[in-house]
């Protein structure tokens, strides 16, 4: 393959019943590239959660679009995902999102997205500017060292 | 019984004597999350059932899943209910493992 970036991108309403549309389109074009299942499952997982932020917070109540960015590069896929509406809180607090040291009685429901997303991908960049939207990068690189199986 | 179908989620509960069990299939994510909901709400508040989710049809969960799974632990555990998954494929057993909520079903299975 070519060294040049090749995308692929979709620009979709900022709802709940779009996110599959997204998986779809990432496993294919994450299976095209080498990936393993797993690491499409992987993937899968991380790119519905950004995608789940903008559904949730962008827009409030009215509607807008997140557009998803595929490109391909060799030997490393970067999905972004991006909206134009309010940016959100909770960003880069990922370590302390957790349920691991914490009992039942003290555990919140939410903000489990973020720890995903950076504990499933390889890179995971966030820019929010207020009023202008959220900007979501996600980077897997191909680990052909382990694919002897 | 209580079943919610839809094209890509559907759940449906089978009663036995004691317990309710909830089969999920499909993929669980926030578009059907209210469906989730709705089929767990009655069960989740009767103390006097075991209540289980069977996973095993189960292709996909995203935070929003864990995040109502968690919901119910916390109203089980506060009513001392018992509320149990079964059959959790591998890659949702991951996710349960890396969020750290695995730890609350594997208390509760030690506490019975």
């Amino acid at each position: 393959m070519n060294s040049e970036v090749q995308r692929v991108t979709l620009s979709l309403p900022a709802s709940a019943e779009y996110v599959d549309i997204v998986r779809l389109n990432l496993y294919g074009i994450a299976s095209k590239m080498g990936f393993s299942y797993e690491e499409i499952e992987d993937m899968k997982v991380a790119v519905s959660e950004a995608c789940n932020n903008s559904v949730l917070y962008a827009y409030g109540q009215k509607g807008g679009m997140v557009e998803v960015v595929f490109e391909v590069a060799g030997e490393s896929l970067s999905i972004t995902v991006r909206d134009e509406g309010e940016s959100f809180d909770g960003v880069g607090t990922a370590g302390n999102r957790t349920l691991h040291d914490k009992d039942l009685n003290e555990v919140q429901v939410g903000g489990l997205g973020f720890y995903l997303m950076e504990a499933l991908m390889d890179e995971v960049n966030v820019t929010n500017v207020t009023g202008k939207g959220t900007v979501v990068t996600l980077i897997k690189r191909l680990a052909r060292s382990e694919e002897h199986v | 019984m209580n079943t919610k179908t839809n094209d890509k989620f559907n759940a449906t509960t089978k009663m036995s004597e004691g317990g309710s069990t909830v089969y999920l299939s499909g993929e669980l994510d926030l578009s059907v999350a209210p469906d989730f909901r709705l089929v767990m709400e009655p069960l989740v508040g009767n103390s006097e059932i075991d209540l289980i989710v069977n996973m095993k049809e189960l292709t996909y969960i995203d935070s929003t899943g864990i995040g109502i799974l968690l919901s119910i632990l916390k109203a089980r555990h506060g009513m001392k209910a018992n509320f149990a998954v079964e059959e959790v494929p591998a890659q949702i057993q991951k996710l349960f493992d890396m969020t750290g909520i695995a730890k609350f079903f594997q208390a509760q299975k030690n506490s019975q």
